[in-house]
């Protein structure tokens, strides 16, 4: 059976942004690849399907099950078609998040310094006392080139306007790039056509751009630059990650208990004896960084990796204290930050938001749960999410009750029908939820982004939630022109 | 291990040859006690199915294979993409659900020999794609102890068949085993033209370093790794971890394997093995421990 007639079984959602088809007819974007794919019978696309879920698995990008000691390998999913995006489009998406991750930078140089923001009262000073991920510690400190935020996620939504919204800032230790590249090289593969004639742009130079970034911290005064990936180890879920552009960069993977600090700097232990650390790319978030001033029972981190910090010996990416920026408490303002440091506009709007810690506000999501997903500032990866439409009424007494104990913790958005896009699954195309995470790197030379990034689609029907860690999975993302 | 089970499994399949049971294989290749080992010694599809699949079994090739595979993804910055591959592919292979069925059925010799292949092709990509550094030579090392000492362990047990007794005259057939088992036969037909078999038997399996199985062979690649490793190491502990392996390298180098017969050859193949655990024991502490 071919795929003639699967635009006959494409159930278009009502009052929700299609990248495909817009009722009428194929986006121009999408002409190219839908004509390809008529061509391929169900059979085609299945073996390809297969294929991708092959290489994956050979390649040991999966996450790991572990039951009855038996480790029972998943593969992350992937979706084959991939999603398309015009080269117009992402020149937009290019500049508001070259906008808003120099906002964001300001941000946290000026909220670990002067903190004249608050003192302008554009952010409450009390939101960011309350924020955990706000670090005292490092209160003071001057990182290389006064760059906090090296590499960024920024998650961008597309509401049924047709236009990208902000949906989050990752600016802590944002993962997924490898998933990114992974699935070029599988799209390749599989659609090795396909993909030639559409002239998409390339992102395979993510992995050099990102060392270029690492090494132009290190002052051209040192001989034998070092750079290494701190990882917290082998079942962290993101691991395959960091093994991956350890390689591609060919700087070593590390883990705490590799590193020793002597002397106010930090060392590699070698073979050939300790080897000074200049550039730490970890993947280890703040609070296990070091056990003398963080949690203290931590493994993964370095004792006295701080002090170093601080005497200027090491340069850490991204930065310490990060988290304050990315809270979605914080992420509310950032649009008047955007007019406070830039004096611009936003080219990228955020989702409106509430803040819980208002009494009237709060009042207001709880009588209107139904048209809200409430979110928990700290969490990540769609934990701590409440979505008012979908939850059940015992859930929901559960969480009234936590989030009128902490209401800081918490804020409130409408819900927002994310587009869709078309998906290979059970041998049909159907149109599933999506979101685009770009990535952004962030070095002394400026801002750079790689066309395109990780889309994250909701592979169950009717889902909003694309995070990998509840059953989301991922596509190949094409910019072109 | 593979190769010892295939060999022993064609040999169980020809009754006439005294040679059925798999204890001896599973004294080298097992802890299993005595009173379990009974169960297992006469069934050849339950002695496999230990041998290669069996959770319980520390030392099964499926548990090696998956700590293998662990050890590799934690170094996978070290090793090459095709070595990793490589390993991670016999991984998800063992623990396909045919390979168990196929083990207890009349086409187990295609399992081993499925493993066995997909063990040479993992050497082979390991020596075509890895750079010859760190990595490398540390693989070698481990490599070539393990081999060293399981050469050790394989003769003793044949020669223990014999109650040690070199001068008793014992012709080919009696050591076929143990050069199968070492994929030394062909090589041993080659070389070796006399009757004398018993002596020309332990030379090649100790004394021969042409053959890759031998002692002397394994001390020859381990000095080559370990002067890699140490270059450039100030650590004070390197001397003797030096001296430690050159007393064990020239006791086989400049020892007379005419010598061989008239010696205690249990204590001479026990002393050489304790020497190389211990310093195999010495290098982990200097290398690998924090």
């Amino acid at each position: 059976m071919s795929n003639d007639h699967f635009l006959n079984e494409y159930v278009y959602h009502e009052n929700t942004w299609d990248e495909m088809y817009d009722s009428k007819n194929i986006r121009h974007q999408y002409s190219h690849v839908f004509s390809m794919l008529k061509n391929l019978d169900v059979d085609s696309m299945s073996n390809r399907h297969r294929l991708a879920g092959e290489l994956f698995l050979n390649q040991g990008i999966t996450f790991t099950v572990y039951n009855n000691n038996e480790g029972i390998e998943r593969i992350f999913p992937f979706d084959i078609i991939p999603r398309i995006i015009t080269g117009a489009e992402w020149e937009e998406i290019e500049k508001g998040i070259i906008q808003r991750l120099k906002v964001l930078n300001l941000f946290l140089k000026d909220i670990y310094h002067e903190q004249q923001i608050l003192r302008d009262g554009i952010v409450p000073a009390e939101l960011i006392a309350s924020c955990p991920h706000y670090t005292r510690e490092a209160y003071g400190i001057r990182v290389p080139y006064d760059i906090y935020v090296h590499i960024s996620g920024i998650d961008l939504i597309r509401g049924s306007d047709g236009k990208f919204y902000v949906l989050e800032d990752n600016l802590r230790t944002p993962s997924g790039v490898s998933y990114m590249l992974e699935n070029r090289e599988v799209t390749k593969r599989i659609f090795p056509d396909i993909l030639s004639s559409s002239n998409v742009r390339s992102v395979t130079h993510y992995p050099t751009l990102l060392h270029e970034v690492l090494l132009n911290l290190i002052s051209s005064q040192v001989s034998d630059p070092y750079i290494v990936i701190l990882t917290p180890g082998i079942f962290n879920s993101a691991y395959y990650e960091h093994t991956f552009l350890a390689k591609q960069m060919g700087v070593d993977l590390v883990e705490g208990r590799d590193l020793v600090v002597d002397n106010h700097k930090v060392y590699t232990k070698t073979t050939k004896g300790l080897k000074q650390v200049n550039v730490i790319y970890r993947r280890v978030d703040d609070e296990f960084l070091d056990p003398l001033v963080f949690k203290q029972d931590s493994l993964l981190g370095v004792p006295g990796l701080l002090s170093t910090y601080r005497k200027g010996n090491v340069a850490i990416v991204n930065a310490v204290g990060n988290g304050v920026a990315d809270d979605k408490a914080v992420y509310a303002y950032v649009p008047e930050m955007i007019k406070y440091y830039l004096n611009e506009e936003p080219i990228l709007n955020n989702i409106p938001t509430y803040q819980l810690s208002d009494p009237e506000v709060l009042k207001y999501a709880i009588s209107n749960i139904d048209n809200l997903v409430i979110k928990n500032t700290n969490q990540s990866g769609g934990y701590g999410m409440i979505m008012g439409n979908a939850i059940s009424e015992r859930e929901w007494l559960k969480a009234k009750s936590e989030i009128e104990k902490n209401p800081r913790n918490y804020v409130a958005q409408p819900i927002i029908q994310l587009s869709t896009v078309p998906c290979f699954i059970n041998g049909k195309i159907q149109p599933r939820h999506v979101d685009l995470r770009p990535y952004a790197l962030y070095g002394p030379q400026g801002i750079k982004l790689v066309p395109g990034g990780l889309t994250r689609v909701a592979l169950t029907e009717g889902s909003l939630v694309v995070n990998s860690s509840q059953g989301g999975g991922s596509k190949d993302t094409w910019i072109i022109d | 291990m593979l190769r010892v089970a295939r060999t022993h499994y064609i040999y169980s399949l020809d009754k006439n040859i005294n040679s059925g049971t798999w204890k001896p294989i599973l004294q080298v290749y097992t802890d299993l006690p005595e009173d379990k080992a009974q169960v297992f010694e006469n069934d050849t599809y339950a002695a496999l199915h230990y041998l290669l699949l069996d959770n319980n079994n520390e030392n099964s090739a499926k548990n090696i294979i998956q700590k293998a595979r662990e050890n590799a993804r934690g170094i996978q910055d070290h090793i090459t993409r095709e070595v990793w591959e490589e390993v991670n592919s016999i991984y998800h292979l063992i623990n396909r659900p045919f390979v168990k069925l196929k083990l207890a059925s009349a086409d187990a010799l295609e399992i081993i020999d499925l493993f066995l292949k997909h063990s040479m092709m993992y050497a082979g990509v390991a020596d075509v794609t890895m750079q010859r550094g760190i990595g490398w030579n540390v693989m070698k090392l481990g490599k070539f102890v393990e081999r060293g000492i399981e050469t050790l362990i394989l003769t003793d047990k044949q020669c223990a068949l014999h109650n040690y007794d070199l001068y008793k005259e014992l012709d080919i057939t009696s050591w076929r085993f143990l050069l199968l088992s070492l994929a030394g036969y062909e090589a041993y037909l080659k070389t070796y033209r006399s009757t004398k078999h018993n002596q020309q038997i332990l030379h090649q399996v100790i004394f021969n370093a042409d053959f890759p199985h031998s002692v002397l062979y394994c001390l020859n690649q381990i000095e080559r790794s370990l002067a890699v490793l140490v270059k450039e190491n100030t650590n004070p502990e390197v001397p003797e971890l030096l001296r430690s392996f050159g007393r064990i390298h020239s006791r086989i180098r400049f020892m007379d394997p005419a010598s061989l017969p008239s010696t205690d050859i249990q204590s001479f193949f026990l002393e050489l093995k304790r020497k190389l655990q211990d310093f195999n024991a010495k290098l982990k502490l200097l290398f690998f421990s924090y």
